[in-house]
């Protein structure tokens, strides 16, 4: 039939057709079928036409628009072709932008061959000092090599340096990068220790090294810890001796010297509730006082440590409930003691205070945490959190709305009567909900439950549907979880 | 299937529903009960227009006692009012 159809009729279509089929190539399956598709439209068209009388002009027409049929898939050839020539392009005459490729390397070779040999002096010179060596042959390299190629040299310098770091090289393109890493050093003298950073986490690159200040009491102290601490059968001990010898530096470093001796006499009856690790422990707070008691008067150790007792403070606010629940914990024997100690100690001056729940309060951040939730705790201390402080945080969020939408000043008093409105509000809210799901015989509140409601309150009216209510009001990210709306896919979210 | 089936993490609401809050609440009022994925949105826009209508109750009690602060008994007899309009 196809034949038949080829033979009769306009040359025009054939020419179009067999220009169709020329043109489309073996690339995807979809050019093949739309080329096809055109075809058959083509073929089904022209034999519906032929036995109707048509006129001329609309087999003319219908041909052009073959016509531009074959040349829109023609042109839409062209146009995917022209991208990937436009791409393969690029990446054929891009500048070697990646730090990775040996190849440019090739091409700065054979223009500065003459001064390569002293520049892999000066380069085997920057490789140990780099800052004060590469003055001398910047200036020979500034005059020798082109500007045009220092973009590619600043890259490849900082590879190199990577890459020198590792491993040690002493070849032909490495020192011209070494050679090339200088004039990057006249641009960036004092980046050069960052730049490797850059080459290993490009990600990093913009942001400036974080070095924290180096804790030197913490970390003699430590060091002091492995060497006096033999090896204890519980790691708690070692935490615990290692925290007490912190708090006794603490203590040690802090102004006050009454406050410090009270302080220790405070960790020292601490460590006697404590049975078996109590002697150990106490030969080695001695011990370790007394070299404490030489580096406590240090400047530096004492500003470290006052750092740390402020932190410490913070840390003991937070952890004074575990920290006494905690105690009770590791000892395991003898609460009362420590009870006793603890309260004993609690009238006492706040410094003191705060020092002799230091240790307890440390081992419960570090160690304890997990025991915490083992025991409950048994006794409710002085520093224990009111019941009340979630429920009211949870409530301040409205209290907060409510300050805004007065946009007046309040009084202290008027906030807490707001949330007692509040909360009288919420047990009603409840209560009507539980006796509208009762009513309709489910134990689950829905949303309609919610929109009965808000109807009964007169917020929800003939003129103010709920829908209305919950954009005016929510954020989008609410809205949309709320208000059902289409999708594609022939979806719709959320669900109805 | 849908775009946005969940709030996806990176998306800092500006103005949050205290939904854990509301819902421990509601445990807490009616252990028997249950409340739904949506339900508690509901319950905060509920909340929102509530303490809206309080507001600028107390508001006015305040300027009718030609006071520049809301005190107490502004909130109180507010409250009052609206406590019983809420009722349903």
């Amino acid at each position: 039939m196809a034949d038949t159809y080829n033979s009769d009729s306009e040359p025009t279509t054939r020419t179009l057709l067999r220009r169709v089929l020329d043109t489309a190539d073996t690339r995807t399956p979809r050019r093949r079928r739309s080329a096809r598709i055109g075809v058959q439209k083509a073929r089904l068209e022209m034999p519906l036409s032929s036995p109707t009388k048509m006129n001329v002009s609309r087999r003319s027409q219908r041909a052009r628009s073959i016509d531009r049929l074959a040349r829109v898939q023609t042109s839409g050839h062209l146009d995917e072709q022209t991208p990937r020539t436009l791409l393969k392009n690029i990446l054929l005459t891009a500048p070697e932008s990646s730090i990775m490729m040996p190849e440019p390397v090739v091409k700065p070779v054979p223009t500065p061959q003459v001064v390569q040999s002293s520049r892999r002096k000066s380069s085997q010179g920057s490789l140990e000092l780099q800052l004060p060596e590469l003055e001398p042959p910047t200036t020979l390299a500034l005059g020798l090599l082109a500007p045009g190629r220092r973009k590619q040299r600043l890259r490849l310098s900082a590879f190199q340096q990577g890459v020198d770091q590792g491993l040690p090289l002493s070849q032909e393109p490495h020192g011209n990068a070494n050679a090339s890493s200088l004039t990057s050093s006249l641009n960036l003298t004092f980046a050069t220790p960052l730049q490797p950073q850059s080459v290993q986490r490009p990600g990093l690159a913009r942001r400036p090294p974080t070095r924290r200040a180096v804790d030197v009491g913490a970390f003699l102290q430590d060091l002091r810890d492995t060497s006096l601490v033999s090896p204890d059968p519980g790691k708690q001990a070692q935490l615990l001796a290692r925290k007490a010898k912190n708090v006794d530096a603490i203590a040690m470093s802090f102004p006050n010297k009454s406050s410090a001796i009270s302080g220790e006499d405070g960790v020292d009856l601490l460590q006697d509730g404590i049975d078996e690790e109590a002697e150990e422990r106490m030969e080695e707070n001695l011990s370790v006082s007394e070299v404490m008691d030489t580096t406590g008067t240090q400047g530096s150790v004492r500003t470290e440590n006052s750092k740390g007792y402020r932190e410490m403070t913070e840390a003991v606010e937070t952890n004074e409930p575990k920290g006494s629940s905690e105690d009770e914990d590791i000892s395991d024997r003898r609460a009362s003691p420590e009870l006793a100690s603890n309260t004993t100690q609690s009238p006492q001056a706040r410094r003191p205070q705060f020092l002799e729940p230091a240790p307890p309060s440390s081992t419960a951040v570090l160690s304890s945490e997990p025991l915490s939730t083992r025991l409950p705790p048994r006794a409710r201390a002085p520093g224990s959190r009111p019941r009340q402080d979630p429920h009211k945080t949870g409530l301040s969020h409205y209290v907060k709305f409510f300050s805004f939408c007065a946009k007046m000043p309040m009084e202290k008093k008027a906030v807490e009567m707001v949330e007692k409105c509040l909360d009288r509000y919420f047990q009603h809210l409840c209560d009507d909900l539980e006796a509208f799901a009762a009513h309709a015989g489910r134990k689950t509140v829905r949303p309609e439950d919610l929109e009965l409601l808000m109807r009964r309150q007169g917020l929800v009216n003939d003129q103010v549907s709920l829908r209305v209510l919950v954009e005016r009001h929510l954020p989008l990210e609410y809205r949309q979880l709320l208000i059902p709306c289409a999708f594609s896919g022939n979806s719709v979210f959320p669900a109805q | 299937m849908a775009v946005s089936g969940v709030l996806s993490q990176r998306t800092h609401v500006r103005r949050k529903a205290p939904r854990t809050f509301l819902r421990r609440l509601f445990r807490r009022q009616k252990p028997r009960l249950r409340l739904e994925t949506g339900g508690d949105l509901l319950v905060h826009l509920n909340c929102l227009l509530f303490v809206h209508r309080l507001a600028e109750e107390s508001r006015m009690n305040a300027f009718e006692n030609k006071d520049g602060v809301i005190k107490k008994e502004h909130v109180l007899a507010a409250a009052k009012v609206i406590l019983k309009k809420s009722r349903g």
